[in-house]
């Protein structure tokens, strides 16, 4: 029997990481490049958390829609000002990526910036922090597994519709699918870009801001989670929005479930090893399915319809 | 003299150090193709086989035994160090021994990292070596047997019969090393080889259609960058005495070197050459003004120091993406 504290840890990790796949694939998307400053933007909403709850002593749960919005004006500032200014001057697809290296670097020198400066106005430690014995119980289980979970099943359902039934998200698929001519049936897409930008550092940020009250918050802990992003998507089948909500909670599940397997039967100090198990199946997804997930379905069902057609015809 | 050039041979050895690491990127990307991303794991591996090696090769040339060698590591490294003194011979046996074991570990590294490099998209094998390299940090830091794990091992100091000048020989020899590498890749660039190379990151089809193996060509670029930039990682360890897993990090082993590269003008080892140069004067120039520009900001001059060449990076892709010495054409002679 799994002990009810395994449980819980596995459920808010999953909830968080789907929240980070879901804005790291849809970047992938729109602009084509894996974006090493994702972690970053979780990293931001670590210390927005931090700020409202040791600063301005407010609820943390304040916190998340603040990270989301400081958090999508960061993303916006990425894209207006570093990426699409490199683009206009003719940058590649490996000079993005570059950028997006360096915007992490900068980003992260930034937040130990605030950091420093955080700690002797908090007179609390700005590092290492948690705040789970501020998060309030509901029905003897603790706020953050029921307002992640609660937010996450709403982000399914809300994203799901803006991107079936919105003309918006039609248009953003169309951007996604082929950009030069959804600009030329007059979709906006610098406009549908900055959008897509917005929501994926905003759900980071909300990411970030719901961790500590769960996990230890620290200046590092957005890129530390960045290999994990990684495999999610990939998983996921980075071409899918739907790939990535799938890969983002397996990931989650498996990589804490994962450790206490391997720590029943290896031992404790096998847990120190948690990041290799999403490296693992990173790689075993790109040796046996690298289009992921997605591409493992959409497989089957082309075999299901290529079936039918024999059966119709013979 | 010597005592009052201290800073001066602090950056010579800094920037031997990354010539090596950036020639091994250059070689890899600038001339290839393969976008390395992991460039920290051939580093942080070549650093932790130092760390792990040097100090049990000498522990079995002086015939100690029986005492844990990550325990006992300060005691052991002093009495190899004293042996060392005693015989010369010694020091040698265990630096040749320990570069040797460097680069086929680094070149096996580098081989397995082929693996995903031949056969996915850029943007997927980027995000594998950045795992890769994380993931290899992540066994240093944690399997104590290899270097201690959170704590450090020191090195044996091999130049220690030579007395107060011994750090000093170490960074001679760093710099007689990474000027060899350099010569080394000039002679590799210019070489049929190297044209084939370079025809393979202008155009893999028309490598192929012309009858070259691109694949076996890539792994070979793979293992000979890998092993490269392992002999740095290993030459840092010897200069410094001491090997501290958690400080082969991201941003100090992939993103100074791709900087420097990208600054200087890629796909040209001169141009690598002025990159280094450049990015160490400028954080040599942020240390020496250190007590001055930390009265102006409120925080410590690290951060200032990553802003400022993060910030770098981008302008120079935006306005110079061939860098400050873009690559030139070969000259053809006429007959």
């Amino acid at each position: 029997m799994l002990p009810p504290a395994l449980l819980k840890d596995a459920i808010v990790y999953a909830n968080l990481l789907l929240m980070l796949t879901i804005g790291f694939t849809l970047t992938y998307l729109i602009a084509k490049i894996p974006n090493f400053a994702h972690g970053e933007f979780a990293g931001i909403g670590i210390y927005v958390s931090f700020t409202v709850v040791q600063i301005w002593k407010m609820n943390p749960y304040i916190a998340v829609p603040l990270a989301f919005i400081v958090s999508a004006i960061i993303g916006v500032i990425i894209y207006n000002g570093v990426l699409r200014t490199l683009k206009k001057f003719g940058g590649t697809l490996i000079s993005l990526t570059i950028s997006t290296l360096a915007m992490q670097i900068i980003i992260s020198a930034l937040i130990n910036v605030y950091a420093d400066y955080l700690y002797p106005i908090a007179g609390a430690y700005s590092r290492l922090f948690m705040f789970r014995h501020i998060d309030f119980e509901f029905m003897g289980q603790p706020g953050v597994l029921i307002v992640s979970s609660l937010l996450v099943f709403t982000l399914i359902i809300v994203l799901h519709l803006i991107l079936t039934k919105t003309k918006f998200g039609i248009s953003l698929r169309a951007v996604v699918e082929d950009s030069d001519l959804a600009s030329v049936l007059g979709v906006n897409v610098e406009f549908a870009c900055t959008i897509s930008w917005a929501l994926t550092g905003g759900l980071a940020g909300m990411a970030g801001a719901l961790l500590p009250l769960w996990f230890q918050g620290h200046p590092y802990t957005g890129s530390m989670l960045l290999t994990s992003v990684f495999a999610a998507s990939i998983l996921g089948g980075i071409s899918s929005i739907y790939g990535a909500m799938l890969g983002g909670y397996l990931i989650g599940l498996s990589e804490v479930f994962g450790t206490y397997f391997l720590a029943q039967t290896f031992g404790s100090q096998i847990t120190a090893y948690r990041m290799l198990i999403p490296l693992i199946i990173l790689c075993i997804v790109l040796l046996l399915a690298p289009r992921g997930l997605t591409g493992v379905i959409e497989d089957l069902q082309a075999k299901r319809i290529s079936k039918k057609i024999v059966r119709m015809g013979g | 003299m010597f005592e009052s050039m201290g800073w001066l041979l602090d950056i010579i050895v800094f920037f031997a150090v990354y010539l090596i690491v950036t020639l091994a990127l250059n070689l890899q990307y600038g001339y290839t193709g393969i976008p390395n991303f992991g460039l920290a794991l051939s580093v942080a591996v070549g650093a932790y086989t130092t760390g792990a090696l040097a100090g049990r090769i000498g522990m079995w040339l002086c015939g100690i035994r029986d005492l844990d060698y990550i325990m006992y590591n300060a005691m052991i490294t002093s009495m190899i160090n004293n042996a060392i003194k005693v015989d010369p011979m010694k020091g040698l046996i265990i630096f040749t021994l320990t570069i040797l074991t460097v680069i086929v570990v680094c070149a096996f590294i580098g081989f397995i990292a082929s693996y995903p490099a031949i056969r996915l998209k850029a943007d997927y094998l980027m995000m594998v070596l950045i795992a890769m390299a994380e993931a290899a940090r992540i066994i240093g830091l944690n399997y104590t047997p290899l270097v201690g794990g959170t704590t450090w091992v020191s090195v044996p100091n091999i130049f220690i019969w030579i007395g107060d000048f011994a750090s000093q020989f170490t960074i001679i020899l760093t710099l007689i090393i990474s000027i060899l590498i350099f010569v080394f890749m000039q002679f590799i660039v210019s070489s049929p080889f190297g044209r084939l190379i370079k025809s393979i990151r202008e155009n893999e089809l028309t490598a192929e259609c012309i009858g070259k193996d691109v694949v076996n060509v890539k792994i070979k670029i793979m293992m000979l960058g890998s092993a490269i930039a392992g002999i740095g990682g290993s030459l840092w360890s010897f200069y410094l005495g001491t090997v501290l897993a958690a400080a082969y990090t991201r941003t100090d082993w992939t993103f100074w070197p791709w900087l420097m590269a990208m600054i200087g003008g890629i796909g040209n080892n001169i141009g690598a050459l002025v990159g280094v140069a450049a990015v160490i004067f400028i954080r040599r120039l942020i240390i020496y003004y250190k007590y001055s520009i930390e009265a102006y900001i409120p925080f410590s001059v690290v951060w200032l120091e990553q802003l400022l060449l993060g910030v770098a990076l981008i302008l120079v892709m935006i306005f110079r993406p061939q860098g400050l010495i873009p690559e030139k054409p070969k000259k053809i002679k006429r007959k």
